[in-house]
């Protein structure tokens, strides 16, 4: 039975598509066989002795009522569907061309929700689903490690840190030799293929060609990247093993994106020499445009390389931070320094735990034979991860975000959900009557539900193509919303089929859940009732109450979205006001690099102080200072800070922020010294080690005493000094607007070892116009090969890193005002409909001596008490709510009182605006032309 | 007598199965084969005879017909004669059944 259902199933499929492809030939033939067989069957009767005449009306009574048959046929093919189906369409489509204002109040507020949706979905997307453009992604795993919170026996690590669930920290960092040890043991006992390494180096290599400098991002890879993920470039070849020597010629593959900026996509770019940091390297391949490398599915570093090329291009005295063999450049055999990641495919049939268990073993190993390890530490633990996604920091830094505004959208989406079922709620009751009337005629209920879910369909059907639309122009409204200038934001918005699928599966949601509402009412016509209450009685039906919830429903959800919208703004007002420390005005920042090649420690110091020196003499500048970070770009450096006339102190009071800055610093930035004194001329490279610290750290170790004078020391290490403190300044913001200044020092960059890398920060004398092509100049004077990166005001910089608050207020903003503008055409459409059914109610109050402003103040009443339901319904979901959002508020509580206060107004006004046209309506009416009124 | 419900199915198959037949030939050979015993409302075999061929049990072509006239011939397709011996063998379990239990006596109980 089971093989003759499946031939069936086929053969009806195939039957259906030739009947429907081919209808007039189907139409046809079913006349010609039906009218032969009636000629056929009178010519038998006729030869059987009746008349001509006779005979065929014999034939056609016995073959009974041919339009009958003929239906019966089409229903046989299938057909029967498709006609009742266009003949829906048909009949809904001219319903909606026949309300032009229905169609566009209800098409567009579902363009706007959809749209919205879309567009969230679209990042969601990126950012939280998609995986690496290489083979089977899948199978990838990253290995992370979780360390205790004290006693870890790795001091030296670069990348980034997140807390471990369950207290803890974790990283994907390894080092380099603990690679190449677990790559070893992988390989005589295999629980994986190959063990793959790579590191994102960030936006921080000089590129250099043809004497023009610029920036680039680059990652370096092992020799086994390509082959083991399966990546083949578009152009010239991968990196292959035998690259990834110390012995062999420095090349690199080039990012699809690079190959198309930099060389307008020419075939000639194979067999090219660039610079990076100042050293040769010959481009050899260009990568497949999907490809982002092994970190990320963001955006693709511009340029990839092997390990073996660290030492040169990107050289690592005492391994970037502290210690370490100072004599060599590399990392590749530092086992104390983790910076770099470990990915791999796992094997056929083995499993993760197996995995895990393998790998800590040779990890544990090799951790006990090359750190140092006492009776306090507590081991490392390894951890395997997906690494579909790479290290899917993206993914870290905006998944709360986008649940947020996911759910944001969500609540827009409803609320036009809700608009609409109360539109077409109130539409179908206008409508009894035309479907008592079908149904008299023998409709089936089943027939007539579907002809007005086909009305919903069509109608949330052309909402999602124009929101289809929307997302689509829209897409990179949040990437942009969060870039800066000088910096692009790292988020992919590719438009797929996943996008498509997702706004087609959102529509046809839409369109059922509005469409439910007056699909229900349709099922509950009573032939009898619909056609006997034609006119409108004096007395309401409890049908209204449906749309009355629907309404308060509709403020409540809008309560929820304008409160958000207020908490957000007013985050960002606060963050904007926020007491700085320092003065940003007129002030331009960027960064320059002393490639350690060209200036190898010292020298790069010197070089710094010789720029500084150069660009304060430039026109228009009134003074310049450098600093190690620049201020308010969430980053910051910190170290122990050990008073040298007090005990050791113990954990985190041991620790203080710390930022090496330029003589001038505390008077460029107008940051006011409160005790002591600031850097002066006597403070040089040579003379003793001094340092100013600020208000907040003097008091935390200093109490009351005069900290000007004292010592202390930032470690014990032999790279560590001591430092004379000779001035207390105020406090001031370092890394973070929402955190109140942190405990910091500041020594002078000049008195340190090395400094490859430093901000300057240059203030603009009043009035002096664009300075940056003097400064460039000055800077290309001492050398024409170091780029000006991230050229930006303080001003901008701030503003960068309140982009993700500024998003959200925008957003916000918008989605509020949105649901305000849905709120108000549903209280207006519930009013003005309810008016329009009580003319003959109110008349008959104004006939018995109700004043006008009587009948104002009643409809005013019903609408305010709406409101005031919904304001309570929705003042309890946003206090609900509100403590989701409270890590992202700043200044405020999520239940501040003022902007529920004023929500609550602000819709209390709408709502009370909205009925006063139909209330103003209801006032005027006519009591004789309304008793007369059917 | 009238035709009971559910059987011109399996009557339209059997028709065909002797012979490819247009629509008024199957209703000739059912009548003929029933010695004229059938009464069929005639234009419910159109509807019938799509159902068939819908399902894939009989194919239609077209033809000549005895007088030479354009007719659509019917006849049956290898799914069609296996669905024709489910339906009979099924159809004659059923007689033989239900016969049985009219025969049924007081004794034999």
């Amino acid at each position: 039975m089971e093989i003759w259902a499946k031939g069936s199933f086929w053969s009806r499929v195939r039957s259906f598509g030739r009947a429907a492809m081919g209808r007039t030939r189907v139409e046809e033939g079913m006349a010609e066989e039906m009218r032969f067989h009636m000629e056929e069957r009178a010519a038998d009767l006729e030869r059987g002795g009746l008349s001509a005449a006779e005979a065929r009306r014999r034939a056609r009574v016995e073959f009974g009522w041919v339009e009958g048959h003929k239906d019966g046929v089409r229903q046989a093919l299938g057909l029967r569907w498709l006609d009742e189906l266009k003949a829906d369409l048909r009949y809904a489509a001219r319903m909606l061309r026949r309300s032009k204002g229905f169609t566009a109040v209800a098409v567009g507020s579902l363009a706007l929700g959809i749209g919205a949706n879309t567009m969230i979905f679209t990042v969601t997307k990126g950012v939280l689903l998609d995986r690496l453009a290489v083979e089977r992604p899948r199978e990838l795993r990253l290995f992370s490690i979780r360390m205790a919170e004290e006693g870890s026996p790795i001091h030296r690590f670069s990348g980034s840190f997140g807390p471990a669930p369950g207290g803890g920290t974790q990283t994907s960092s390894f080092s380099y030799p603990a690679y190449e040890l677990l790559r070893e043991q992988n390989r005589s006992h295999p629980v994986m293929e190959d063990l793959i390494a790579f590191r994102e180096m960030g936006n921080r290599l000089t590129l250099t060609m043809d004497g023009h400098a610029g920036v680039a991002s680059a990652e370096l890879v092992s020799g086994n990247l390509y082959q083991q993920l399966g990546v083949t470039p578009q152009l010239g070849r991968a990196i292959r093993p035998s690259d990834d020597t110390p012995a062999a010629g420095l090349v690199a593959v080039i990012s699809d994106g690079l190959w198309s900026r930099m060389f307008g996509r020419s075939t000639n770019v194979l067999g090219k020499t660039i610079g990076l940091n100042l050293i040769p390297v010959t481009i050899v391949g260009v990568n497949p445009p999907g490809f982002t490398g092994a970190g990320s599915v963001q955006s693709s570093p511009d340029v990839f390389l092997a390990f073996g090329a660290q030492p040169q291009v990107f050289p690592m005295r005492g391994s970037g931070l502290t210690g370490g063999p100072a004599e060599s450049n590399s990392a590749l055999g530092d086992k104390g320094f983790w910076w770099m990641q470990i990915v791999g495919r796992a094997r056929a049939g083995v499993s993760d735990e197996q995995i895990r268990a393998a790998m800590a073993v040779w990890l544990d190993q090799d951790i006990r034979a090359t750190l140092k390890i006492d009776k306090d530490t507590q081991m490392p633990k390894l951890v395997v991860r997906d690494g579909s996604r790479g290290m899917a920091r993206a993914g870290e830094n905006y998944a709360k975000p986008i649940y947020v505004l996911t759910g944001m959208t969500a609540f827009v989406l409803l609320l036009a959900c809700a608009n609409l079922a109360n539109l077409l709620l109130a539409r179908s009751a206008a409508r009894q009557r035309e479907m008592s009337v079908r149904l008299a005629l023998g409709a089936s209920r089943g027939r007539v539900l579907r002809q007005v879910m086909t009305e919903s369909l069509l109608l949330s059907s052309l909402g999602g193509l124009a929101g289809l639309a929307l997302g689509y122009f829209g897409r990179n409204l949040i990437p942009h919303l969060l870039s800066s200038s000088w910096q692009p934001t790292e988020l992919n918005t590719a438009f797929d089929w996943r996008i498509f699928l997702f706004t087609a599966g959102v529509s046809v949601l839409t369109g059922v859940i509005f469409g439910l509402a007056p699909t229900w009412q349709a099922t509950r016509a009573e032939v009898n009732a619909g056609l006997k209450s034609a006119s409108a009685g004096a007395t309401r039906r409890r049908s209204g109450l449906g749309g009355k919830a629907i309404v308060v429903f509709q403020i409540a959800l809008s309560m929820v979205l304008v409160v958000g919208a207020g908490l957000f703004t007013r985050t960002l007002v606060n963050l904007n006001s926020a007491e700085l420390g320092f003065d940003p005005n007129r002030m331009m920042l960027f960064a320059i690099q002393a490639p350690a090649s060209r200036y190898a420690a010292p020298l790069d110091v010197r070089l710094h102080e010789r720029l500084e020196e150069r660009i304060a003499r430039v026109p228009g500048v009134e003074s310049v200072t450098l600093t190690e970070e620049p201020l308010l770009a969430n980053s910051m450096s910190n170290t122990d800070f050990f008073p040298t006339d007090q005990p050791k102190p113990q954990g985190k009071a041991a620790y203080s922020d710390v930022n090496g800055v330029g003589r001038t610093f505390f008077t460029t930035y107008r940051i006011p010294i409160r005790e002591g004194r600031g850097f002066t001329s006597t403070d040089t490279a040579t003379s003793p080690r001094v340092a100013v610290i600020n208000e907040t750290l003097a008091r935390r170790f200093y109490g009351d005493r005069n900290p000007v004078g004292r010592s202390f020391s930032n470690g014990t290490g032999p790279d560590d000094h001591t430092y004379q403190i000779v001035g207390v300044a105020a406090d001031a913001k370092y890394d973070q607007l929402r955190d109140a200044p942190p405990a910091t020092f500041y020594p002078m960059y000049a008195q340190q070892n090395e400094e490859q890398e430093m901000t300057y920060a240059v203030k603009v004398r009043a009035g002096a116009g664009d300075v940056m092509p003097g400064v460039r100049a000055a800077v290309a004077e001492i050398d024409k090969d170091l780029p000006l990166r991230d050229v930006r005001t303080q001003k901008e910089q701030i503003e960068a890193t309140i982009v993700e608050e500024r998003l959200f207020a925008t957003l916000t903003a918008m989605f509020g005002v949105l649901a305000l503008t849905l709120a108000c055409i549903g209280i207006y459409g519930l009013m003005a409909y309810s008016v329009a059914r009580r003319t003959n109610e109110i008349g008959v109050r104004m006939a018995l001596g109700a004043r006008s402003e009587q009948v104002l103040r009643m409809v005013l009443g019903e609408s305010s008490w709406l409101a005031v339901a919904g304001l309570g319904l929705g003042l309890a979901g946003a206090v609900g709510l509100g403590r989701l959002v409270r890590s992202m508020l700043y200044g405020l509580e999520p239940h501040d009182w003022r902007t529920l206060a004023g929500s609550a107004t602000v819709l209390l006004a709408v709502a009370v605006g909205a009925a006063l046209g139909p209330a103003r309506r209801a006032s005027r009416i006519d009591p004789i032309q309304a008793l007369r009124h059917e | 007598m009238e035709l009971m419900q559910g059987t011109l199915d399996m009557l339209i198959l059997k028709a065909v199965s002797l012979g490819p037949l247009h629509g008024y030939g199957v209703l000739l050979r059912i009548q003929q084969i029933s010695g004229e015993q059938l009464e069929i409302q005639q234009g419910s075999l159109y509807p019938a005879l799509a159902r068939l061929e819908h399902q894939g049990w009989i194919a239609s072509e077209w033809g000549e017909s005895e007088n030479k006239r354009r007719a659509k011939f019917y006849s049956l397709t290898a799914t069609g004669r296996k669905q024709l011996q489910v339906e009979a063998t099924k159809w004659t379990r059923m007689a033989e059944l239900v016969a049985g239990i009219l025969k049924t006596t007081r004794e034999e109980l």
